[in-house]
């Protein structure tokens, strides 16, 4: 049993952790291309570059920790849908959540025959991309951007990126399969969220501590206060159960599907509730400057929030656990 | 990253499994599941058992009559035995006195009390705590009193785990009054049929009588029974309770909870169907297993990284933590999975009416396992170590 990180894999970090201190905004993507890093939900049969659990972790991990935005998650796993189904790689965005339910699919997306009609919300990384990833009720559909019928209307998300409604109207749809037959890219998809939300975790908890350690009341520093140690302690064990949820998941990413599964949902659940009690304490722990929109702690806040809901957030994830429900199905 | 266990480790598991599958006898093993009192001859007979096999000592080097095992073994042994539910080795002379004798004793001492704790000739009890001294331990006020080549020890210890079935006790006591309160303090071993030594059972919520009140009265001690320099126990002591922080995250028992408690929740009917399809049972049980998943991953991190030599820091206290809220959690669903049928109480923790005697169990057990986030360093403590640490950075 060795948990540490191969040398191949340190040598990615150190790379990574470089690009993300030399680069943010628009110079961030192409600098992330040119390590490999849209490829990373690939395996190496399908033209990625590494495609194992841990590599998968530990990239988006530094995005997340960084400050990097989401987008490349949701990027990607059009990307390796695509490959998956033995089409040509392009720019897909993920439309995936619904408006009227809280994680339920097919509900305001509907198929008949190749045709789609209804209507996706929270759509991220549509800005350049070719078309869009959708989701129905059982099944993954590629839609073409410029397709009849296809209409999308942009607005900002909590974690700032552009996102916006994909409305269909009797669009012609691609299918690429069912849900289950591509649930080995979606539990991808869901390492890199999981790893993507325990790097803001991370940010948010070294904010907060960093804080606590310099800012003095009554003469001395916060942390000395019993009442704010004690609750950083639980965060901290908090924040390793998370890391133990992604090592978890990322270790069994190629195990039988009911056992990965297990993990899948174990993670999305660990590590959306500490993605929840870090985004409230980390505030209340600051004190009024963690309510300010100028101090960094506020996009943390946001992407914490973003990282439980994205895919089925803690509470789906949970019953679908509590049930023994496959994850996609 | 390698989450697998290596083809010596999982050989390894399996001899464990075998061996409890032939030594472990059933009567005995549902009544450690039950949660029921064990007499001292089942506890000393399971002993014996290990140590025919080698095994009693899993954390001792092979040069005192342990097994040597590696972090991992111990982690398996006690992980297996626990879902077996063999009787967990008493730790008082085996985990804790046996590495500060070890490290600190005379070779006099380990020569003549290291084998017997291996061959049951005596059974341990630790005096630590006093009604003044608890999570502020170095307040303690027991005072030694040199007399020509004998200590006087007069004051009194409490918490005693099982000290009723004990011959001898290892004890802190004030050798000082001197300088800071750390400074004054000594590890004395004392034979309990010494003149002017009582012990007094203290009965527990749950009825069991497993802790004593240990009162000193004048009792002559020979100065050969000081551990290492006098006025320095302290630095034992810590180093005694890194050992008693092994397994601290109780993985095993855990795991044998939450067995226990998906089997009842199976049997029990609730509106009519099984209570683990109720929702929110099913969803409260997910999430206390979902937390054992990461935490047991965690433990396995934690015990990994200090087989590569990495010093283990706050983790003990994290485990600590984490590892009670987690066992604590899964008593409380247990018992009231029962509802009304476990109203009871099992008298002097020994078996109840016949047919009830599962949820009585389950009470029992909830009241008892209050003690987890109590004792070894209640968790507000583990909290302010963990906090400390963060604080220096």
């Amino acid at each position: 049993m060795d948990f540490q990180l191969s040398d191949d894999h340190r040598m990615l970090q150190d790379s990574l952790r470089g690009v993300l201190a030399r680069h943010s905004g628009d110079g961030l993507a192409p600098a992330l291309a040119e390590l490999g890093i849209p490829e990373a939900l690939l395996t190496e049969a399908e033209g990625g570059f590494d495609g194992s659990g841990a590599a998968v972790a530990l990239i988006f991990e530094e995005l997340g920790r960084a400050g990097a935005p989401s987008t490349p998650v949701a990027a990607m796993i059009g990307a390796a849908a695509l490959a998956q189904a033995g089409h040509d790689a392009a720019v897909l965005a993920f439309a995936d959540a619904e408006p009227g339910t809280r994680h339920d699919r097919g509900v305001a997306m509907r198929a008949e025959g190749e045709c789609l009609t209804g209507r996706k919300t929270m759509v991220i990384g549509a800005e350049g991309a070719q078309g869009f990833l959708v989701t129905t009720a059982d099944a993954l559909w590629r839609v073409d951007r410029d397709a009849e019928g296809v209409e999308f209307r942009p607005y900002p998300l909590m974690d700032d990126q552009p996102g916006g409604d994909l409305i269909l109207c009797d669009a012609p749809a691609t299918r690429l399969g069912a849900l289950s037959g591509h649930d080995g890219v979606l539990a991808r998809a869901v390492l890199a969220h999981a790893a993507y939300g325990l790097g803001v975790i991370t940010a948010a908890f070294d904010l907060t501590l960093d804080y606590l350690r310099q800012r003095k009341q009554f003469g001395q520093p916060l942390i000395a206060f019993q009442a704010l140690a004690h609750r950083m302690a639980d965060l901290a064990v908090e924040v390793e159960q998370a890391r133990s949820a992604v090592v978890n998941l990322s270790g069994h990413l190629d195990a039988e599907p009911a056992l990965r599964d297990r993990h899948l949902q174990a993670c999305k659940v660990t590590v959306g509730r500490a993605a929840r009690l870090l985004a409230e304490e980390s505030v209340q722990l600051h004190g009024g400057i963690g309510m300010t929109e100028e101090y960094a702690l506020g996009g943390i806040i946001r992407r914490l929030i973003a990282a439980d809901t994205a895919m089925g957030d803690a509470d789906y994830h949970l019953e679908r656990f509590a049930l023994a429900e496959p994850a996609f199905a | 990253m390698d989450m697998s266990f290596t083809p010596e480790e999982t050989a390894f598991r399996d001899e464990i499994r075998a061996f409890l599958k032939a030594e472990l006898d059933p009567a005995l093993a549902r009544k450690v599941r039950l949660h029921h009192d064990l007499t001292k001859a089942e506890m000393e007979g399971w002993h014996a058992k290990l140590q025919s096999r080698g095994w009693l000592a899993g954390n001792w080097p092979k040069e005192f009559g342990g097994a040597g095992w590696t972090a991992i073994q111990r982690h398996i042994f006690e992980e297996e035995s626990a879902r077996a539910h063999a009787p967990r080795i008493v730790p008082f002379g085996i985990a804790m006195l046996g590495p500060v004798l070890q490290k600190f004793g005379s070779k006099e001492q380990q020569d003549h009390w290291l084998p017997r704790i291996l061959n049951g000739d005596d059974w341990w009890c630790q005096g630590y705590s006093e009604p003044g001294a608890g999570s502020d331990l170095a307040g303690l006020r027991c005072e030694a009193r040199r007399d020509g080549d004998h200590y006087v020890v007069n004051g009194q210890k409490t918490w005693t785990t099982l000290g009723q079935h004990a011959n001898m006790i290892f004890c802190l006591v004030r050798t000082s009054t001197e300088g800071k309160k750390q400074e004054g303090i000594s590890f004395l071993l004392i034979d309990m049929e010494t003149p002017g030594v009582t012990v007094r059972p203290i009965v527990l919520l749950d009825g069991a009588a497993e802790v004593n009140e240990v009162w000193f009265d004048n009792v002559r001690v020979p100065a050969a029974n000081l551990v290492g320099t006098e006025n320095e126990g302290w630095t034992y002591a810590k180093y005694l309770l890194t050992h008693e922080r092994t397994n601290i995250a109780g993985v095993g028992f855990a795991t044998a909870a939450l067995d226990n408690l998906k089997r009842v929740a199976r049997a029990q009917i609730h509106r009519g169907k099984p209570l683990s399809e109720d929702p929110a049972f099913a969803a409260d049980m997910a999430s206390v297993e979902i937390e054992l998943m990461a935490m047991s991953t965690t433990n396995l991190r934690m015990l990994s990284a200090a087989a590569q030599g990495q010093a283990p820091g706050i983790e003990s206290s994290m485990l600590k933590i984490k590892g009670t809220q987690i066992r604590q959690r899964l008593d409380a669903l247990t018992r009231r999975a029962y509802g009304g049928q476990a109203m009871a109480l099992p008298q002097g923790g020994n078996e109840g009416p016949e047919d009830a005697d599962e949820a009585l169990a389950a009470t029992a057990t909830w009241l008892n396992n209050r003690k987890l986030s109590i004792y070894g360093g209640s968790n507000e403590i583990q909290r302010s170590i963990i906090a400390g640490a963060m604080a220096k950075g």
